[in-house]
């Protein structure tokens, strides 16, 4: 009935640390609450854009023809045009007056308005009016259809643009935007979740029962790789649901970017998180109680928001200095480089030289830190990593 | 057998312990007694690797403790400590699945042990909700869900009712007659009394006596009688020559007769002051003993 061996007892204490935090109420509406905002955003965001729609109403055969161009006309402008019969000119009128209907076109001849009819609308009204007009004076010269096709289907004034919108880079924009804030709160939060679970340990010394049974280093790896998990689940979670929500309303017309990108943020989510959480264990370690934790985090803090901002700016611009030695360094790179990558502004091996630097310095921490919290997890009161190091160094 | 060879542990220029060796045979059962700061936390702790001593050997069973063979201990360490969010039963669970159990048999003795020890009503609550004379029935499941070969257990009896005081004692007989070593201290002499045939005596980081209760009281030549006199003024035996006051209570005494003192001269004494209810030699008790030896 008993496993000889104690190398799984770290798989053990991630397991706990998955499953009794995964259901903990505030952790499950939190996550709820950010999947919502997200959705939001989305829906929100496509409704401004696309929302431009206006009531056409027909009286007659010949208005319903040219409606039918001002739908397609709308469409290629990015506005949707819905017609509504009217059986005479005075019902149409009505239906201006009570707003259900922009405009009324009446035979092929009349716009009526209650005022001033939308300038978008009219003016694709106008232009299909007069390239019917046109059309029809050309039939009565008795130019033979062809001809009348070469005349009317001249293509459009060419455009120059002296600063082009790249549609596909505002959009990788706004993936890298939301790349970095959702990083930046996992980092924190997840984070944060190892520092105070070590104070939890400690101060209900609940750790003694623990390390009577298991190694400090069994304890710590089993913590950071079970809410490290749970990170990258909620992380995925929320990028699917990110996903669907843009697919549903149509606003992601880079599907396969957007995929890229989400894979992107869960790599350096899994890199910054295994940085900050050996980091955040220490400054657990040390304290005794929750109260005090704080002041150990600072330094912490001020790393990852410091990262944060310097992610922001890279999202407006890149290529700055600031943001290319940040994209090198361990504790700012995971909020800076995922931008980077996302905007085309690296070549692979930039990418793998940082995650290279990230994963290096990570492992060269891990030992240390874990003296530390060896020693300090028995402790109480404030320790100073100095005196640990030293005493039975 | 748990042997605790030669341990020497300081804490900066403190001796916490000073070459402590002692040890617990199979289905024996210890009281590891001492006072405040004496060093019998230190000592458990550094038993169960909790702490590394400066020196000295902990062997079970003839060979060197590891991380492997700790792991059929059972601790319940003097600072109680569970997850306090956790709900009993996953907690227990968890704990004997650290230990080494499988789920299913992890599950099966948790189960058991909360029916033993009365709190099976309170399996699926978070454990900061019970009382703390539950949580601690709930730490000593958490030190014996395992079904350990050994139990290290510090202060067990300290905030138990008497009810628990009784379904601790049945369950350390029980452990200790199948063959487990137990190792508990306490304060509550007249329970390490109780349950122990052997002592181990510790002050200042130094053993002072240990073995047999029966050998210690043996070895122990004082002569002792308890009176109980009643109308009697207080310390009305203060005038007699030749005793010392070992103890005292409403009424009566414990006195040590030194050796030109005789029982009756200390009998005529008692009638002289009030009426006697009770006089009788004592053998000295563990309490009396752990006096005489930390007083040295």
């Amino acid at each position: 009935m008993r496993i000889e061996t104690d190398r799984g007892a770290y798989r053990l204490v991630a397991r706990r640390e998955f499953v009794e935090r995964a259901r903990d109420k505030s952790f499950l509406i939190s996550s709820a609450i950010t999947i919502i905002v997200l959705v939001g955003f989305i829906v929100g965001t496509s409704l401004l854009n696309n929302g431009t729609r206006f009531d056409l109403g027909v009286v007659g055969a010949d208005a319903r023809a040219t409606a039918e161009q001002v739908v397609a006309g709308g469409k290629a402008l990015g506005f949707a045009v819905t017609v509504h019969e009217y059986p005479t000119q005075k019902e149409a009128e009505a239906a201006v007056r009570t707003g259900s209907a922009d405009a009324v076109l009446v035979g092929g001849s009349q716009v009526i308005a209650k005022s001033q009819p939308p300038d978008q609308l009219l003016a694709v009204i106008q232009a299909v009016s007069i390239r019917e007009r046109a059309r029809q004076a050309l039939e009565r010269a008795g130019l033979p259809p062809d001809r009348i096709d070469a005349v009317l289907n001249v293509p459009p004034l060419p455009v120059g643009a002296l600063e082009p919108i790249d549609e596909r880079r505002r959009q990788s924009s706004v993936v890298a935007f939301i790349g970095v804030l959702a990083l930046y709160g996992q980092l924190f939060a997840y984070g944060y979740w190892v520092a105070a679970g070590v104070v939890e340990e400690k101060a209900s010394r609940v750790v003694e029962v623990l390390l009577a049974t298991i190694r400090p280093s069994q304890l710590l790896r089993g913590k950071i790789l079970g809410i490290g998990f749970l990170g990258l689940c909620q992380l995925l979670l929320i990028g699917a649901a990110g996903l669907i929500a843009s697919r549903a309303v149509g606003t992601l017309q880079f599907p396969a970017g957007a995929f890229s990108a989400i894979g992107i943020v869960l790599v350096w989510f899994v890199l910054g998180f295994f940085f900050y959480a050996t980091l955040f264990a220490v400054a657990g370690s040390i304290v005794s109680r929750q109260e005090d934790l704080q002041a150990t985090m600072t330094p912490l803090t001020i790393l990852i928001v410091a990262s944060f901002f310097i992610g922001i700016g890279a999202v407006q611009d890149p290529s700055t200095t600031l943001a290319s030695v940040a994209s090198y360094l361990p504790f700012s790179a995971p909020l800076v480089m995922p931008t980077r990558i996302v905007l085309g502004e690296l070549a692979p091996w930039q990418a793998l030289l940082s995650a290279a630097i990230s994963i290096g310095t990570t492992i060269a921490l891990i030992p240390v830190a874990t003296r530390v919290y060896s020693r300090g997890v028995l402790r109480t009161g404030r320790v100073r990593i100095r005196e640990i190091l030293r005493v039975e160094g | 057998m748990l042997e605790l060879i030669d341990l020497s542990r300081r804490f900066g220029d403190v001796v916490a312990l000073d070459s402590v060796s002692f040890s617990v045979a199979e289905g024996e059962t210890v009281g590891f007694v001492g006072p405040n700061g004496a060093g019998k936390t230190t000592a458990m702790r550094i038993a169960l690797g909790v702490l590394a001593a400066d020196s000295g050997e902990v062997r079970w069973r003839g060979k060197p403790v590891d991380q492997n063979v700790r792991r059929r201990f059972g601790y319940m360490p003097e600072e109680r400590g569970l997850y306090p969010k956790m709900r009993v039963l996953d907690q227990l669970v968890y704990l004997a699945m650290l230990h080494g159990l499988s789920r299913a048999d992890a599950t099966a003795e948790a189960g058991r042990m909360i029916d033993v020890l009365g709190v099976a009503g309170r399996a699926r609550d978070r454990t900061d909700a019970l009382s703390l004379g539950n949580q601690q029935r709930v730490q000593l499941a958490a030190a014996l869900v395992h079904r350990p070969e050994l139990l290290v257990l510090d202060e067990p009896f300290s905030g138990l009712d008497p009810v628990g005081v009784d379904v601790l004692t049945g369950v350390l007989r029980e452990r200790a007659e199948a063959g487990v070593p137990v190792v508990f201290s306490s304060h509550q002499l007249d329970l390490v009394e109780r349950l122990c045939e052997s002592v181990v005596l510790i002050n200042k980081g130094r053993i002072v006596a240990a073995g047999r209760i029966a050998d210690l009281r043996s070895r122990d030549h004082r002569r002792l009688v308890r009176v109980e006199v009643l109308g009697a003024p207080p310390d009305w035996y203060a005038t007699l020559p030749g005793v010392r006051v070992l103890d005292h209570f409403p009424d009566g005494a414990i006195l040590e007769l030194s050796d030109f003192l005789r029982e009756r001269d200390v009998l005529d004494a008692a009638r002289a002051a009030g009426d006697v209810r009770h006089f009788s030699v004592v053998q000295p008790s563990l309490t009396e003993i752990f006096r005489e030896a930390v007083r040295t």
